[in-house]
């Protein structure tokens, strides 16, 4: 009996110096390819945050790198690739086209636990629902982040134009010139926003918006991410479909812009998806199952954007970065607490992608001369 | 019997017939490997450009370029570009080298410097400059506005004007580089035989002067048309995107449409078609009318009284003035934290620079890698084929002239397009395609810039005497010892020169590389471009201000080495 026991003790003692010594093979590899359109901004804070989850959780170093391209050529390249990927993860973008890449073979099922599956609402927003998360679980959403206007209080005040609230305000005569705007077919915020002109006021009375609009656009900015910059620095007053993020990057480098999340405006949850023959498995999981975390939350809550599950809530200390961002959005803590607004419906969209991309280059890019006259 | 000595009959032709295979193998490496880097991704993209999506012979793509009014139109506001800039930085770069060559002025050794310092622009640093100096909200506007009661700020940069602006600015240099090796050769006393008969002033300037500069003229103008034409970054910046280099970047960088991305690659196959097309009718020009001689004369200098001295040190200064503005402005928003609105930044910081050096010392280290690389590449390929050129009546050296000076017409976005439709297979017998390789970024500006050293050695090598060599080779020398012991002592600063102009201009180069880079091989020129493109302007600027740096750097280093008499690298 003693012997058993002994034996016993024996096997417990071992169990537990198993359990405290970090097995041999590291649980996850020790490098992190992300393909992504979202800018470094967030994904440089991601990365961090995760390498020092990992080095807590794991004691290991993780290399996180980013290969940073517009989402039309991420997703390009996935396709070249052929499903022999240089990077583990796509992130950001259009939920249709992670579901073409699913389509195509390209992407890796997420094994994530059910309760962190869960947590993520299906949809959001009325009286359309935005799918936050693939049912058959090829990508899930990170955040919510709205595509709004963004304006210079100060050139504002210079012009005698009172803070904008709406689309509508752009419209106002004094702003004529002094909009700045990405063309549809190069910024995916911008086409998703003309598209929600057009489906909120119908195609004729859309594109009649779109025109006067046109009237007070100084520039056509040929990269969406030139437009924030430019009316932070003054160049022009206000612009045209900025995603929230991209507006508090001015913020936090120190710009005096604000961001108006307009009524029934687009809202995106930059998915993100693991590549099938992704050269790291198991870290791109690891890194996805961060984010859906708190931890992982309170990167994107730290800078403009809006946690994807109801659970968490942007807040901090008083003068954190954290409340200026709430302070930035006028109020907003969380998208689950305001009302979400939703008219797009994404198969009209797609269906007559092109068709939008022609009217726009025809009547109004090609005309623009004549239509400011 | 001495078998060994140098007069033996026998070991002399065995000298011959080794030297013959070495030379031949030497002769084969190079056409080898311009055949792989240059000619193949040309046929790749013209291959691409002429087959449809079921992979057979088709010019419906071009049809369709040539039948679409947008394109079109891109096409002929893009030469009339080019046109524009050429004849701004002739204005400039002739009035310039005129003043540098002919006439003594206080502060004339200096502007020979200052006034080639533009050159040194990296992309997107040039146009950020200007923008943030001369933008809507930019110091100019922002003081008529404050303190002259100017309403509506005055659009210097947004549209075709700012192209123009930016443009002519960044390349009289080398109008006035070529025009300046033109005018050091031209012998004095053709000029004073004119006025002997009577021909003065313009007259003399009209049947002399103007005749004999025109070689050098012609290629700093399509040097400076082809720069403007190729061009993608600066129209993007300033709002401008119906010309053709925006075009073609525009449509290669986005995946989700196919056609647009066909477009891509045809407009780039129609941008090397005219680039070609214009190359041969510089050639052509050229070789009809070369009169000049290739040694450097000596040039007295006329002195100037006192009046026009100070025109032109006003004129000179007035040009400088304009020309160092983009790099006020990046200075200004690289050391600037959060400048809008104001004349100047209200508050400095080192944070952007904190950011860029000591976050991501990776686009620094991988710069000096792939310069130093692409400069090796160069020297290795450049300095054989600039000998073969100047010296031997080896087969296919008219071709291989041809093929160095067609490098030099080629729209970099162009290359970047052809080799990345080239390369993106495996490489045979391996798992990778030299596309996701890092030595493919070495290679490529390897080759865009290979020009430089094959010109630099050239020139010098015209003005050593084949007789020293010939007087080696006599006593037994073989070419190669010939090489090492008696022509390199002679022309190294020549190579130095050249491949540094190599290295600077390899530091610059984003337009090619852009499209190729891999995440972890990013240079300082494609550092620019992702910190801009990710809305960090001011990481951007701050790259670009140690880019400028390390390029004044070199810039200076050659002309310590080599005085003013480079112009002929760009010839």
């Amino acid at each position: 009996m003693k012997r058993v026991l002994a034996l016993f003790g024996f096997i417990f003692l071992i169990s537990i110096a198993l359990g405290l010594t970090p097995l041999a093979a590291a649980p996850i590899e020790d490098q992190l390819v992300i393909q992504t359109p979202v800018t470094k901004f967030i994904t440089d804070a991601a990365a961090k945050a995760f390498t020092e989850y990992a080095k807590k959780q794991w004691g290991m170093e993780i290399k996180v790198s980013g290969l940073y391209a517009g989402t039309p050529v991420c997703y390009g390249k996935i396709v070249e690739w052929k499903g022999k990927p240089q990077a583990d993860i796509f992130w950001g973008g259009e939920s249709a086209l992670f579901d073409k890449l699913a389509e195509q073979g390209l992407l890796e099922k997420l094994d994530v636990s059910k309760a962190a599956w869960d947590a993520i609402p299906a949809t959001i927003g009325t009286p359309v629902p935005l799918p936050l998360k693939d049912p058959n679980r090829f990508w899930v959403g990170t955040t919510l982040e709205p595509y709004g206007l963004i304006y210079q209080p100060k050139l504002l005040a210079r012009l005698g134009v009172p803070p904008i609230k709406d689309w509508d305000d752009l419209l106002n005569p004094k702003l004529k010139g002094q909009v700045t705007q990405c063309t549809p077919d190069r910024s995916s915020s911008s086409h998703a926003s003309y598209e929600i002109a057009l489906q909120l006021h119908g195609w004729d009375k859309g594109w009649d918006w779109l025109k006067k609009l046109a009237v007070n656009t100084g520039t056509f900015a040929t990269r969406s991410r030139d437009v924030p910059s430019l009316v932070s620095k003054g160049e022009y007053a206000a612009g045209f479909a900025v995603p929230s993020y991209m507006a508090f990057e001015e913020r936090l480098a120190g710009y005096d812009v604000k961001f108006v999340y307009p009524s029934n405006a687009f809202v995106t949850n930059e998915p993100m998806a693991i590549l099938k023959g992704a050269p790291h498995p198991k870290a791109a999981l690891a890194f996805i199952e961060f984010l859906m975390t708190g931890e992982g939350q309170r990167v994107f809550m730290e800078r403009g954007l809006f946690p994807i599950t109801p659970k968490y809530k942007v807040a901090g200390a008083p003068g954190s970065t954290a409340e200026m961002a709430v302070e930035f959005t006028s109020g907003v803590r969380s998208f689950y607490d305001i009302k979400v607004g939703n008219i797009y419906k994404d198969d009209v969209a797609q269906k007559r992608y092109s068709e939008v991309n022609d009217y726009f280059r025809k009547n109004i890019l090609e005309k623009h001369k004549d239509l400011i006259k | 019997m001495n078998a060994k000595g140098p007069s033996s009959p026998t070991d002399a032709l065995d000298n011959r017939r080794r030297l013959n295979i070495g030379g031949f193998s030497g002769i084969s490496i190079i056409y080898l490997f311009l055949a792989v880097f240059l000619i193949y991704p040309l046929f790749q993209l013209f291959y691409d450009a002429a087959t449809n999506a079921q992979g057979s012979f088709s010019l419906m793509s071009f049809v369709d370029f040539f039948q679409d009014a947008f394109y079109r139109k891109a096409m002929w506001r893009s030469v009339l570009l080019g046109i524009g800039t050429v004849a701004t930085t002739s204005l400039l770069g002739i009035t310039i080298a005129f003043l540098l060559v002919r006439y003594d002025f206080v502060g004339r050794s200096v502007s020979t410097y200052l006034t080639i310092i533009p050159i040194i622009m990296p992309p997107l640093v040039g146009v950020l400059g200007f923008v943030f100096i001369l933008g809507r909200a930019g110091t100019v506007n922002v003081i008529l506005q404050d303190y002259f009661g100017l309403v509506k700020p005055i659009n210097f940069m947004y549209g075709i004007q700012g192209i123009l602006l930016v443009e002519t600015l960044h390349l009289f240099p080398l109008m006035t580089l070529s025009i300046l090796d033109a005018l050091s050769k031209i012998d004095p006393s053709l000029e004073e035989a004119a006025e002997a008969v009577g021909s003065k002033g313009l007259r003399r300037f009209r049947d002399i002067t103007l005749p004999l500069m025109t070689p050098g003229y012609v290629t700093g103008a399509l040097l400076v048309f082809i720069w403007t034409f190729a061009d993608f970054a600066t129209p993007l910046v300033v709002g401008i995107n119906d010309l053709l280099a925006p075009q073609a970047y525009l449509n290669i960088v986005q995946f989700v449409d196919p056609r647009l991305f066909k477009m891509g690659i045809v407009i780039s196959a129609i941008m090397v078609v005219m680039a070609i097309i214009f190359l041969i009718l510089a050639k052509k020009y050229v070789s009809l009318k070369d009169y000049s001689s290739l040694a450097y004369s000596k040039i007295e200098r006329r002195k100037l009284s006192p009046l026009k001295n100070v025109l032109v040190v006003l004129f000179i200064g007035t040009v400088l003035m304009f020309a160092f503005i983009p790099y006020l402005g990046i200075g200004l928003d690289a050391f600037g934290r959060a400048w809008a609105l104001t004349a100047f930044p209200e508050s400095y910081t080192l944070h952007y620079f904190k950011r860029v050096i000591i976050e991501t010392p990776k686009f620094i280290t991988n710069t000096l890698l792939f310069a130093s690389l692409a400069t090796g590449f160069c020297l290795l390929f450049g300095v054989p084929i600039a000998w073969i050129l100047a010296r031997t009546k080896a087969p296919g050296k008219d071709t291989l002239d041809s093929l160095v000076t067609l490098i030099l017409a080629l729209p970099g976005t162009a290359v970047g397009v052809a080799y990345l439709r080239a390369f993106r297979e495996d490489i045979p017998f391996t798992s990778t395609s030299l596309l996701s390789m890092g030595i493919i970024i070495a290679i490529v500006l390897g080759v865009r810039r290979l020009p430089y050293t094959v010109r630099g050695t050239f020139a010098s090598l015209l003005v050593v005497h084949k007789s020293y060599e010939e007087a080696a080779e006599s006593v037994g020398a073989g070419k190669m010892r010939t090489f090492r012991d008696v022509t390199f002592p002679l022309i190294w600063k020549g190579i130095l020169a050249g491949s540094l102009y190599s290295f600077i201009l390899s530091l610059q180069e984003a337009s090619a590389t852009l499209l190729l880079t891999v995440p972890g091989d990013e240079v300082l020129a494609v550092g620019i471009f992702n910190f801009y493109t990710s809305g960090s302007r001011n990481e951007a600027a701050a790259l670009g201000f140690i880019l400028l740096v390390v390029g004044a750097i070199c810039f200076i280093v050659i002309n310590r080495i080599a005085g003013n008499k480079m112009g002929g690298v760009f010839g």
